[in-house]
């Protein structure tokens, strides 16, 4: 992100960048930069706040009009983490029978996730261009048959969880999205099957699939969940 | 409160900590017109797109371009990382590419006006790879009369 200060503002567009780790943006030092200390991948810190998005887009801008940088200035806002409710556990029974399948959870979820279409006005899932029943066979042929294609894959994995979690912002009693991001990883055979497929894709001869095996699949946080 | 990497969980401190980061020389802040008069426009590096545009890639430095009347419902995310949060995308697209924000500032005149073509690149992109996407869209800016850009990381 914050080389792209520099290339813009060499080519003279003046620029501001929100900084989520403040250590790459003391090494990287863009022109202006407006430190946050939001949860990574919520750079304006919290959905559906239009007026605290708009005094941390407010504050980014207000730095375009020093010239003495490179600058970093520290956001005073802080949000507060999501209150997660004591046990909470998955209201809609997904646990799977000895017969259950990916296809039979994908299908399970579908009158929820229609509803959190209904209630968003939107999805975020469609990068892949396939049905959920699609890539949730793509998934299932990789665990039991030649891999596909890597981008293929990648592009139908994150449409599933795009999936999975926007249907469980729908159910009844919703918890916290970390709670879950929890179930996800805890309790769906979505999760068990991407943690299955992560050896194969890291011992595959294609550098594309074991770049997704080894980096893109399983996130950070949840590797120690790997065998 | 301060969030710095000794603050966070170990295993994300370390996966952050690891990431390489490109060092250049100190880049001189340009002077320009006051924030009232300028025109701007909102860079991602979300790896936001239309959907049906083509999705992002691994070592992908190029850049998508998002129209300022989007629809929120048009936008898919093909950012190759899975170490950020996406639910806060999937609830509200502002929270992470802030548009109705952005109009709302040009509407209230504290930017002059918001452009009319915005972009997203895809964060993990090698430097190198993204320079002369980023040289090329400079042009497409000025083109627009855009003065200032407000970079969005994810």
């Amino acid at each position: 992100m914050g080389a792209l200060g520099h290339f813009l503002e060499r080519e003279g567009i003046a620029t501001v960048g929100i900084s989520l780790v403040r250590e790459h943006t003391e090494t990287i030092r863009p022109p202006r930069a407006l430190w946050v200390t939001f949860e990574l991948g919520r750079p304006l810190g919290v959905p559906d706040d239009a007026p605290f998005q708009r005094r941390v887009l407010h504050a980014a801008a207000r730095l375009l009009e020093r010239t003495d940088g490179p600058v970093i200035a520290d956001y005073p806002e802080h949000v507060t983490e999501e209150t997660d409710l004591t046990g909470w556990a998955c209201p809609i029974n997904l646990a799977p029978g000895r017969t259950d399948t990916l296809a039979a959870e994908i299908d399970r979820l579908g009158v929820w996730y229609d509803r959190a279409v209904a209630a968003q006005g939107r999805t975020t899932v469609g990068v892949s261009g396939l049905d959920m029943r699609a890539a949730g066979d793509l998934v299932t042929a990789a665990l039991d048959e030649a891999l596909p294609a890597p981008q293929l894959l990648k592009q139908a994995i994150d449409d599933l969880k795009a999936y999975y979690l926007e249907a469980a912002s729908a159910f009844p009693d919703p918890g916290s999205s970390r709670t879950r991001k929890a179930w996800l990883w805890d309790e769906t055979i979505l999760a068990r099957s991407l943690l299955a497929l992560q050896p194969k894709l890291a011992a595959s001869a294609d550098a594309q699939h074991r770049i997704l095996g080894n980096l893109t699949l399983i996130p950070a946080t949840e590797r120690h969940r790997l065998g | 409160m301060v969030k710095r990497l000794s603050d966070l969980p170990e295993v994300e401190a370390h996966h952050l900590a690891n990431i390489k980061c490109p060092t250049y020389d100190d880049t001189p802040p340009l002077a320009g017109k006051p924030l009232q008069q300028r025109r701007v426009v909102l860079i991602s590096t979300a790896g936001l797109h239309k959907r049906g545009d083509r999705p992002f890639q691994p070592g992908d430095g190029s850049y998508r371009v998002i129209p300022a009347d989007t629809a929120a419902s048009e936008l898919v995310m093909s950012h190759i990382s899975v170490n950020f949060d996406r639910t806060g995308f999937q609830q509200d697209l502002n929270v992470s590419f802030p548009i109705d924000r952005l109009r709302e500032l040009a509407a209230d005149g504290v930017v002059g006006s918001m452009a009319a073509m915005h972009y997203s690149f895809m964060g993990a992109f090698p430097p190198e790879a993204a320079e002369p996407h980023a040289r090329h869209l400079a042009g497409l800016l000025k083109n627009d009369q855009v003065d200032a850009a407000i970079l969005v990381p994810v």
